[in-house]
């Protein structure tokens, strides 16, 4: 909206990088604290399941299954959503699929879905190759309406189909592990889920391949015109961010021994994606990662204290009108405007 | 023949209820880029409104639908003056409104679970059961009369935006929003207007939706995917795409539901959404916009 003169911009930009360009030791040493600390979290997150006299150890240990299921979640569909601004809303099909491939190939061949994860992930990984095909042939507003269709198009197909059980859904054989450790490979799992799911928006975040899509996400003629193949990145962006949640779809299918439709392909649960995203802070690689634990915990929190799930969803909705209105940039983005954005957050 | 024909009217009768959904979407869309995902929300928040009318005074959903009209446009003008003057100058404004909206729709559907509970309601006239009896061919009289009253709405709001001082500043907002600025339309008051304009329509829609469908709150996730299929496919912001593309599809879909199976049926929508992205972009009525 606001017309800058050519001297106005190169005049912000130096101001920009006099801001940045700070003494060496210092950027050292923050960047010393931050990997400390993101360490010792880190240690105390792998080590948890360890500590076995905890009260209610299963539940804490869910919880974790839940968090980092969701941070690898939110964080597939930032590389796509926060970097390019191609919002998809109807994320949570590759999610979905991802369960449904686990799922059979468990009950058709015994294939472990530990083992099948990597194949889910591949076969999310081609349908959003094939999804992009479409609906890249539209931008903004039409773009999220189509990727919404998709969600609509699998979730009736999924109820009427007989290979995946119809709307009753499928039953899978119960995890072969003895009862008390039953919930302990699963939160390795997804641990190690968020890990790669993080550490591939730290990828991208600081390649060229992150920079094309930023700029892609800026304005997509001028990135064209500077010699981006727009439609290869943007088409690469979306089969990546399909990818993680075809694998974490089908390992939490397993967890759960159960797929339904309705379990996975409710918008509800695509919203989740893009609230946690925008509530951390859409384009950063922090963001998901804080977004996702806050509205687990909060989800645990109201659930166990008020137990109303119809309050919740006023909750999740205000929460996203609020941070949208207020704090466009989300936690991360709004505590680095203002210059307060604790170190180990800043991975950008 | 006989069976064809009578699903063709069923169709058509469908249709120009989803036109009606529609209208109200198109024109939020075609004025001010807004793309309104909580549009279904208020439709059923309007089958509300009307159900409690109907149950308390007994006032005909037909008659309620004159009286969500005005309370629905008062609502709408309040409810753009709280939340989007904030995202004007946002310069991804159409993103930013879906994800608005998108969190209004949740909250609206809270709210309305909260209040209201999640079983099924529907508004019974006397008119329901009956049915108009032409040659061989059966007519619903819900569904006509619904029918009626969408062509009635339709071309009340044809007039308005044709004959009055306001619908041309609404149409001139429609087709260059900047141009009518310079020639001197209060482009924010259309935008007020506009909105609540919208808003009136999806609660009279939700007053014929009373008696048409069982309704329940979560239930507008359907409709929107539906309604947004259509106005994608008519191209956004074309009112008449919207309603060719609503009738069409309405009567492909009935077809679909009669030989195929209803569970089929909402995937014409869709289905047709993908088809249309792949052969034409900017759908059928769309102007060719480049990025």
């Amino acid at each position: 909206m606001t017309d800058r003169t050519p001297e106005t911009v190169t005049e912000t930009d130096l101001v920009a990088t006099e801001a940045t360009v700070i003494d060496p030791e210092i950027a050292r040493r923050r960047r010393r604290s931050r990997i400390t600390i993101a360490l010792v979290i880190l240690t105390l997150v792998a080590l948890l399941p360890f500590y076995r006299s905890m009260g209610s150890y299963n539940y804490v240990l869910q919880v974790g299954v839940s968090v980092f299921m969701w941070i690898a979640l939110a964080s597939s569909w930032n590389i796509l959503g926060g970097y390019t601004g191609y919002i998809s809303l109807g994320h949570n099909v590759f999610y979905g699929v991802g369960a449904y491939v686990g799922a059979l190939l468990l009950i058709h061949y015994g294939i472990s879905p530990f083992v099948s994860a990597v194949l889910a992930g591949g076969v999310a990984l081609v349908l959003g190759l094939l999804a992009g095909l479409v609906t890249f042939r539209t931008s903004g507003p039409s773009f999220i309406i189509s990727t919404i269709a998709l969600l609509f198009i699998v979730l009736v197909w999924f109820d009427a189909w007989a290979l995946t059980g119809g709307s009753n859904g499928l039953s899978l054989p119960l995890p072969p592990f003895a009862r008390e450790w039953l919930r302990v490979p699963f939160y390795y799992a997804m641990l190690t889920a968020a890990l790669v799911a993080v550490f591939l928006g730290y990828r991208v975040q600081h390649s060229k391949f992150g920079l094309a899509l930023r700029a892609i996400g800026a304005d997509q003629v001028k990135a064209e015109v500077a010699g981006i193949n727009t439609r290869l990145f943007k088409m690469l962006a979306f089969a990546l961010s399909a990818f993680i949640p075809g694998v974490v779809g089908a390992i939490f299918a397993y967890s759960i021994s159960y797929v339904r439709p309705t379990i996975f392909f409710l918008i509800a649960v695509g919203a989740q994606m893009v609230l946690m995203s925008i509530i951390g802070g859409r384009g950063t690689v922090a963001g998901p990662v804080v977004g996702a634990t806050l509205i687990i915990l909060l989800n645990e929190a109201s659930l166990t204290y008020l137990g109303s799930t119809e309050l919740n969803l006023v909750f999740t909705g205000g929460l996203l009108v609020v941070v949208l209105l207020f704090f466009p940039g989300g936690i991360v983005g709004s505590l680095r405007e203002r210059g307060k954005l604790p170190a180990f957050l800043d991975w950008d | 023949m006989n069976q064809i024909i009578q699903v063709t009217i069923l169709g058509v009768l469908l249709g120009g209820v989803y036109a009606l959904m529609a209208s109200g979407l198109t024109i939020l869309f075609g004025v001010m880029r807004v793309v309104n995902i909580a549009h279904a929300a208020f439709i059923v928040l309007g089958a509300f409104f009307t159900y409690f009318l109907w149950e308390s005074t007994g006032l005909d959903p037909l008659l309620g639908m004159f009286v969500a009209l005005p309370v629905f446009f008062i609502f709408g003008a309040i409810l753009y003056r709280l939340l989007f003057p904030r995202l004007e100058g946002s310069p991804r404004f159409s993103e930013m409104t879906v994800l608005l909206t998108f969190g209004l729709a949740f909250m609206t559907e809270g709210l309305m679970t909260y209040f209201f509970t999640g079983i099924f309601r529907q508004t019974t006239p006397s008119y329901l059961t009956e049915a108009f009896r032409i040659g061989p061919f059966f007519i619903p009289a819900a569904q006509f009369y619904a029918l009626l009253a969408s062509v009635v709405l339709l071309t009340g709001l044809w007039a308005f935006l044709n004959y009055t001082h306001i619908g041309y500043g609404v149409r001139a907002t429609m087709q260059n929003r900047m141009a009518a600025q310079i020639v001197g339309v209060d482009v924010r008051r259309v935008s007020i207007i506009s909105f609540g304009l919208g808003m009136a329509l999806a609660g009279a829609a939700g007053a014929l939706v009373s008696f048409l469908f069982p309704f329940f709150p979560a239930r507008h996730w359907q409709w929107i995917a539906i309604l947004l299929s259509l106005i994608v496919l008519g191209g956004l912001g074309s009112l008449k795409g919207a309603i060719v593309g609503a009738i069409v599809l309405a009567v492909i879909s009935a077809f679909v539901s009669q030989y195929i199976g209803p569970v089929w049926s909402p995937m014409v929508f869709y289905g047709a959404l993908f088809l249309i992205l792949l052969v034409r972009p900017q759908g059928l009525f769309g102007k060719q916009v480049r990025v």
